[in-house]
């Protein structure tokens, strides 16, 4: 059933029309979503890596 | 607010196991890396042993840099920043030593097979169907720990370095899975499941998204964690870093036939490919920029702390590459670089600046903490820094003018309409000196490493090893639908890590399966051409020795269509012309002329003492002797499993061809070539591999010059 369907269009406009929504789509999404998001939030997972919850001083050693 | 803290323990052991292997695979890759760079000037390297001429070490070497050398970096990276990201231990020790002693052992297997002569001959994916199960299982295994680990943590948030490397376990689960299919017919060989245009597209998209999902991504989320706590800031911009991930993984799934441009790939998919490839321009870069922004305010630390310095040349090259590749993926540009050395330029600036020196950057960081002291010698860093830094720019830029020499040489015409350089090897005598420079650069950047490995050695013994970090965390509460409402509704989703990875691999498949389905449902996409059959069993052989000596390293097999190729080489490359080319051998570099249309332009003796001496019959010639061809016997018992598998795979054999059918045809077409021999004064027995190959050279190209006319269904 696929198989007709696909064979049964062009496959350059296909590919293109289809790729286009996806591409759109996907991008308008990741945007809001990114946008969306809360100073508290942002600020709290930039700085998670620089809290390892070690109880000794391993990070303090200098390279 | 949880007060419950509870005490726990970081497994450091298993972080440097990896480390220690990535110092060790690293030397052994280089080397294999600085031999093979030898053999480019000076052949008899080889030493006329078959099992590291540069046909068989280039694998090597590719594989041993990028799956042992960055492959031990990424897990000795990614097991020291997932714990602590977690606040807990990894799920299970036995999976984390399974994981290391099954990825070794996998390497070591290569290190056996790839000089043997067992490789599928797809770049990146050469080793043999029982290793790639074994990849498989311990790929697996990696994953459950990963996942394990993240559903166990006590960090409610799940890091955006976690996010890279949920990206990477599960891409590079599919990739594998798919360009693995394959149809065995020994214990250590087997024919690709996919054949010609198909195979290249299946290829590729894996070929590029290795590169994408084993070299950038992992390494990305490396770069969120480690450069960071280099610095002792928080990363620049969070928002960034999350466009950064959802933008890359979404763009880069589409970008792999950007190494198939003019070839016989329909041009709707190298069409999709260039324009993909163009796009993530701009989440590279975001990345980039969000990197090196987050040193801004401690840049006086940059020119104190090694680390920090090769943090900064690794995310600079990255950068580089990252921008270099899109434009390398423009169609236009792609006609010049594509099969010249340029492309071994481009890919050296990102293996050795943003893998490299990434990874040198981690072990530097690393080895201090885990013995709990200080770097044995700043200065030694220091000095590994700047020979490093060398190293790459005396590899690089001599390989870079042998690039845009062999694109211009190749390319001219003269005033009459005729080829300025119509000997292939007139362009390889050229950028031989480029070739030696390149040796000294790649003897810098190696020297720099041996720096490393004394400096991180003498580390080792000055401290004592912590085989265990203490940390305190509270326990994860569960997430109440108050705190949604504190850090919005995306906190619903990353709080979901299998939700989230679903998500993710909806995003990586919706590329492939766009450009991937198409071509094999939609018939117009491979024209099939009448006259092409396929090969005789006396061919099968003979292809098969053409895959075993990795010729394709050197040699491709897809004339573009242009006219400085067809004037070259003959008629372009047809898809038709390859549907029984179970793998596809296209190749992606010419240190020697295509071979497409190879079949009738010599005579047999010609291909028999070119074999025996390339330098006998093409003065200059950079290709090492292949003289055990002319002693070792074919392998004919094997005959039959071959032909089996291949009609398995829909090469129309009759039934019942491989018990004696084939074997007479073998024989009539061998005592034919040994009959032609013996007209150019050769003398040679009918069962000698050199017969095969000779056969396989003499059918390249010759089946549409029967019948040229190719029918579309």
């Amino acid at each position: 059933m696929e198989e007709k369907i696909i064979c049964s269009m062009n496959s350059a406009g296909m590919c293109g029309v289809i790729s286009i929504c996806i591409f759109v789509a996907f991008f308008t999404g990741m945007l809001l979503w990114a946008f969306a998001k809360k100073k508290n939030y942002l600020d709290k997972m930039s700085s998670l890596p620089l809290d390892g919850g070690e109880t000794n001083a391993t990070d303090k050693i200098q390279s | 607010m949880n007060t419950n803290i509870e005490t726990f323990k970081y497994d450091n052991r298993i972080v440097r196991a990896f480390g220690i292997m990535t110092v060790i695979w690293g030397i052994v890759g280089m080397l294999v890396g600085l031999l093979a760079a030898a053999e480019l000037f000076f052949p008899g390297a080889n030493l006329n042993l078959q099992f590291i001429t540069f046909g068989r070490i280039r694998p090597l070497h590719t594989n041993a840099i990028i799956f042992a050398f960055v492959g031990n970096g990424m897990f000795m990276g990614i097991y020291y920043s997932l714990q602590r990201l977690c606040k807990a231990r990894m799920f299970s020790d036995f999976l984390s030593w399974f994981n290391f002693w099954g990825w070794q052992a996998i390497i070591v297997s290569a290190a056996v097979t790839l000089p043997l002569g067992f490789t599928t001959s797809k770049e990146y994916a050469e080793l043999e169907w029982p290793i790639k199960i074994a990849i498989t299982i311990v790929w697996v295994a990696f994953a459950i720990n990963l996942f394990g680990t993240i559903i166990k943590r006590r960090e409610k948030h799940i890091y955006v370095a976690i996010w890279f490397y949920i990206a990477t376990a599960v891409t590079v689960a599919v990739l594998h899975l798919t360009n693995s299919m394959c149809m065995p017919w020994g214990w250590l060989k087997s024919y690709s499941m996919y054949a010609g245009v198909q195979d290249a597209l299946v290829q590729w998209w894996y070929g590029h998204n290795a590169v994408a999902f084993f070299l950038t991504t992992p390494y990305l989320g490396l770069m969120y964690y480690f450069l960071p706590k280099a610095a002792g800031r928080p990363i620049f911009s969070y928002r960034l870093s999350i466009i950064h991930f959802w933008a890359l993984i979404f763009l880069y799934i589409w970008a792999g036939p950007h190494h198939l441009l003019y070839t016989a790939l329909p041009d709707w998919a190298q069409s999709l490919g260039m324009v993909f490839s163009l796009m993530l321009i701009a989440p590279s870069w975001g990345g980039m920029l969000n990197g090196l922004l987050t040193l801004r305010g401690a840049w006086d630390k940059v020119r104190q702390d090694p680390v920090l310095k090769f943090m900064v040349v690794a995310v600079t090259a990255y950068g580089m590459s990252t921008l270099e590749g899109p434009l390398m993926s423009i169609k236009m540009v792609n006609s010049l670089t594509h099969y010249t050395d340029w492309t071994i330029a481009h890919v050296h600036g990102g293996g050795m600046g943003w893998n490299g020196f990434l990874t040198f950057s981690m072990l530097y960081y690393l080895f201090p903490r885990l013995y709990k002291t200080q770097l044995w010698s700043t200065k030694l860093a220091n000095y590994h820094f700047w020979i490093g830094l060398l190293g790459m720019v005396f590899y690089i830029i001599p390989i870079y003018v042998a690039g845009a020499t062999e694109a211009l040489m190749w390319k001219q015409f003269n005033k009459d309409g005729f080829l300025q350089y119509p000997n292939f090897l007139e362009s390889i005598v050229q950028v031989v000196p480029m070739f030696r420079l390149r040796e000294i650069g790649g003897l810098l950047y190696f020297l720099g490493v041996l720096l490393m490995a004394y400096n991180l050695y003498r580390t080792a013994k000055a401290g004592q090893f912590e085989p265990d970090t203490e940390a305190q965390a509270p326990a994860l509460e569960k997430v109440s639908e108050q705190s949604h409402g504190t850090y919005g509704w995306h906190r619903v989703l990353e709080g979901k890590p299998l939700f989230f990875t679903a998500l993710a691999v909806v995003s990586v498949l919706i590329g492939g399966m766009v450009e991937i389905i198409p071509m094999f449902l939609i018939q117009s996409n491979v024209p099939t051409i009448a006259s092409v059959k396929p090969y005789t069993p006396l061919e099968v052989l003979g292809r098969d020795i053409y895959i075993r000596e990795g010729c394709l390293g050197c040699h491709s097999q897809m004339i573009r269509p242009f006219r400085s190729e067809t004037e070259r080489y003959g008629e372009y490359s047809k898809a038709g012309e390859f549907v029984y080319d179970h793998p596809f051998l296209w190749g992606s570099e010419r240190k020697g002329p295509d071979l497409a249309r190879e079949g009738g332009k010599y005579p047999d003796a010609w291909h028999f003492n070119h074999m025996d001496d390339p330098r006998a019959t093409s003065p200059g010639s950079i290709m090492p002797r292949y003289s055990w061809l002319l002693t070792q016997k074919m392998e004919t018992d094997t005959l039959p499993a071959r032909l089996i598998a291949l009609r398995r795979l829909g090469v129309p054999y009759p039934v019942g061809f491989e018990n004696g059918p084939a074997q007479k045809d073998l024989s009539a077409q061998a005592d034919k070539i040994v009959a032609n021999l013996k007209v150019g004064s050769v003398t040679t027995d009918s069962d000698k591999e050199i017969i095969a190959l000779i056969a396989y050279l003499q059918r390249l190209g010759t089946d549409i010059k029967s019948a040229p006319v190719a029918a579309a269904k």
